[in-house]
């Protein structure tokens, strides 16, 4: 075993000794096998039954079924695949995005450091429902430009993150070294500082992941999200609060299976925090935990 | 000593009586108002001109104004403003004799020159509006006294058209005409006390108002919620009397819970507008096969709780031109609407090249749409919505900027040309469709329903005529009827008075 994997699996034991994150981490386990085999499952989230239109759970319809006579359940677990691949898509575009951003302001500083920070500034000053409805009147409505409002409006965070780090390694000594032997700057940021720096950007990921499944369903809500037939838990919301008095079940469990869900990304992340810092000694920036809540 | 008190005590006695016979002779006429009547509304006005009428203020046009006919629930004429009306034997005219005790609310007479005034108004092309188009058969008007006019018409007219348009017909005092958009200016039963906009709009009764006995509340005090559910509670809570124009299946719930829900004969049609102008749907076969992809059924049912009507024509049940076996014949049928797909000989990809407008703020409109998108995915047509939201929907409908829409199409329960009042229907200047129109055969169906004057089987086959075209040329596939305006009022509410466009009618409303 390398030492890498070693590092790695005393880590996940160390997350595991959480109960809070064990569970979390089981849930969302089991949520994303269930997304990932949605196909495969014996209820058809498309089934159109009218004439069964928003009866209560029961045997053959365990969460009750929406206005069109569909099968809650299998919409639940179609909208927690939509869910992800918007939290998952949005990570990896603030990542790829946002990480080189605070890697390249950290490293030279400067004027180029002053020129992407107020970038993030601007960023940062709009409001990130507001800012992702814009992004989506742009691109019209779709699973495309929801994953893109979300991950741009996760950019600052990472660029900001990334930064700190850098700031904090720049000047230890074995960056000075790498640089002495005439490494590039661009070995130096990808090679040497960005190893290094991993452990919070995993915890930011793991934040926003939640932050863009909450943000998706908002837009969902707001009725800016995936159009349907496709589920989505906020679409489900929207629509189920017109049945309130019929059908309460329609809002509720969609309603239930976001916030576990949500509940369960932030209990994860912030288990990964608390290990990372006994761990290291690395927390995160205080102010980064007030920025996540915008 | 006694004898002579009441001496003087009878002629006074006399006296006193005398006064109080005349003074209830001369005094204003008796009138029973007490009270207020609360009412929800979900949207504020947009102006007083009962020209310019849209649902957003059906409550108040019918209060503030009268029309110069009226019809019953099941569309017989009778007298309002006009007392009586002459159509001429070869129909190119019709004479009314106007009531000569009604005042407007300024006080000021009703005569013949107002209502002269009303229809010079309704002629212009710009201040005329939504009675412009319906003007497009007269010629001119002729005032032959106070309380005598006579409408002249291009070119003869059938009976009921005539009487459509006097019903159509709401005399604004002719010195109010230039300011009716902002002070309105009727013979109504109320008149405006307070508006705060957005906030309410109270009425207070007219106290010269020419129908004995109306109104029947001092006051009706209308309130503006933002939705229907907050209307609802209100209504639930006591707050308010009744509420108007909610959605159909918060009146179903309500209406199992005690509430009387009361709806009028003036229906709207839900109808799948289709752009024959674009893509797949150029071709005719591919649209027939929308007759039999609609399940109508399940429209009515998810979109507006089953209250309404399904109708496979562009219909209201009180239209005459409604034909029931419509719905038979052009059922929700997939393997029919497969072969007119195969008829169509368009390829797979072709049939599935365009997209499903939707008003996203419309609920309904999302789940009719879907229980389509369903339909047609069924038959192997994979269709996509797209869903847009306020002005940018009303532009793309308005403006014919999509494939295909459903929408809402008013005057279904007139004269059967009236259809041609909607953007979809247009025989002329289509907003959609453009020009030239590329259904001739509709726009010939259409003149002959308004230039039919023979025998009823006459105008019966011009009515059938129209109908056959409607469906072959399927540009507009009519899914069912649905109820627009309805009242929800709590149990001690009464004088409910059926309007053919289901206007709130105030005046004879009492809560007990």
């Amino acid at each position: 075993m390398t030492a890498r994997l070693r590092r790695l699996s005393l880590a996940l034991a160390a997350l595991l000794a959480d109960r809070g994150a064990a569970i979390s981490l089981a849930f969302l386990v089991v949520v994303t096998l269930l997304a990932a085999g949605a196909g495969w499952l014996p209820m058809d989230a498309m089934r159109q039954d009218i004439l069964k239109a928003l009866e209560p759970p029961s045997a053959a319809h365990w969460f009750g079924t929406d206005e069109l006579g569909r099968d809650i359940l299998a919409r639940v677990i179609l909208g927690a695949r939509t869910s992800l691949q918007t939290a998952a898509g949005a990570v990896a575009i603030a990542a790829v995005v946002g990480i080189p951003m605070g890697l390249v302001a950290g490293y030279f500083g400067g004027w180029r450091d002053t020129v992407l920070m107020r970038f993030v500034d601007v960023l940062l000053a709009l409001p990130g429902i507001l800012f992702a409805m814009a992004i989506i009147a742009v691109l019209g409505r779709s699973q495309m430009a929801a994953l893109i409002a979300v991950g741009i409006t996760g950019v600052p965070n990472f660029a900001r993150i990334t930064r700190a780090q850098v700031l904090s390694l720049r000047s230890r000594d074995f960056v000075t070294a790498v640089e002495a032997f005439g490494a590039s700057s661009g070995y130096a940021m990808a090679r040497t500082i960005l190893p290094n720096a991993w452990s919070p950007i995993m915890v930011q990921a793991i934040v926003l992941a939640s932050l863009a499944i909450l943000l998706e369903a908002a837009l969902a809500f707001l009725g800016i999200g995936v159009p349907p037939p496709t589920p989505s838990w906020g679409e489900m919301l929207r629509t189920g609060k017109n049945y309130l008095h019929e059908a309460p079940h329609y809002a509720v469990l969609p309603g239930i299976a976001l916030t576990l869900t949500i509940l369960s990304f932030d209990t994860l992340g912030r288990a990964m925090s608390r290990v990372l810092e006994d761990r290291h000694g690395q927390a995160m920036p205080a102010g980064d935990r007030q920025e996540e809540g915008r | 000593m006694r004898l002579r008190l009441f001496d003087w005590l009878r002629p006074l006695a006399l006296a006193l009586a005398a006064v109080a016979v005349v003074t209830v002779a001369t005094a204003p006429r008796a009138t029973a108002q007490e009270g207020t009547l609360r009412v929800a509304v979900l949207n504020d006005m947009t102006n007083f001109d009962p020209m310019q009428f849209s649902t957003v203020n059906f409550f108040l046009i019918k209060n503030l104004y009268d029309s110069l006919i009226e019809y019953t629930e099941d569309g017989t004429p009778e007298p309002s403003l006009a007392t009586s009306w002459e159509i001429a034997a070869d129909n190119t005219a019709v004479t009314l004799t106007l009531r000569d005790d009604v005042t407007f609310a300024t006080g000021a007479r009703f005569t013949a020159a107002d209502v002269a005034a009303t229809w010079a108004k309704a002629n212009d092309p710009t201040a005329g509006k939504n009675v412009y188009p319906t003007m497009g058969i007269v010629a001119d008007w002729v005032v032959e006294g106070d309380h005598r006019i006579t409408l002249r018409f291009k070119n003869p007219v059938p009976d009921r058209q005539i009487l459509d348009l006097l019903q159509f017909s709401m005399p604004i005092e002719a010195a109010g005409i230039a300011t009716v958009e902002t002070q309105p200016a009727g013979t109504g039963a109320f008149r405006l006390k307070e508006r705060l906009v957005g906030q309410r709009i109270v009425l207070e009764a007219n106290p010269d108002y020419w129908r004995e006995g109306e109104p029947a509340v001092a006051t009706v005090e209308f309130t503006i919620f933002s939705d229907d559910a907050s209307a609802a509670a209100a209504l639930e809570s006591g707050a308010v009397d009744m509420t108007y124009m909610g959605q159909s299946r918060t009146a179903v719930r309500l209406g199992n819970s005690g509430f009387q829900v009361v709806t009028g004969p003036g229906k709207l049609a839900q109808v799948f507008r289709i752009n024959s102008t674009r893509g797949p749907f150029r071709n005719a076969s591919f649209r027939q096969a929308f007759n039999h992809l609609m399940n109508r059924e399940g429209i009515l049912r998810v979109g507006y709780a089953g209250l309404g009507a399904v109708s496979a024509l562009p219909w209201a049940p009180a239209s005459p031109a409604a034909d029931p076996s419509f719905n038979d014949e052009f059922a929700y049928d997939l393997d029919k609407a497969r072969a007119l797909l195969a008829a169509s000989g368009l390829s797979a990809a072709e049939m599935a090249d365009w997209k499903l407008l939707v008003n996203g703020s419309d609920e309904a409109a999302i789940a009719i749409s879907q229980v389509v998108q369903a339909s047609l995915a069924e038959v192997g047509v994979a269709i996509e919505l797209d869903i847009r939201q306020g002005a940018e929907f009303i532009d793309a409908l308005l403006g014919g900027d999509f494939a295909a829409v459903f929408g809402g199409v008013g005057n279904v329960q007139k004269f059967p040309s009236r259809l041609s009042t909607n953007s979809i229907y247009r025989t002329a200047n289509n907003p959609v469709l453009g020009e030239p129109h590329p259904h001739p055969r509709y726009v010939e169906a259409i003149a002959r329903v308004n230039s039919t004057i023979g025998s009823p089987e006459e105008v019966q086959a011009a009515y059938d005529n129209l109908n056959r075209v409607l469906v072959e040329e399927a540009f507009g596939v009519a899914t069912n009827s649905y109820e627009t305006g309805i009242i929800v009022a709590a149990p001690n509410v009464s004088g409910f008075v059926p309007d053919m466009d289901n206007l709130l009618v105030a005046r004879r409303l009492r809560a007990n």
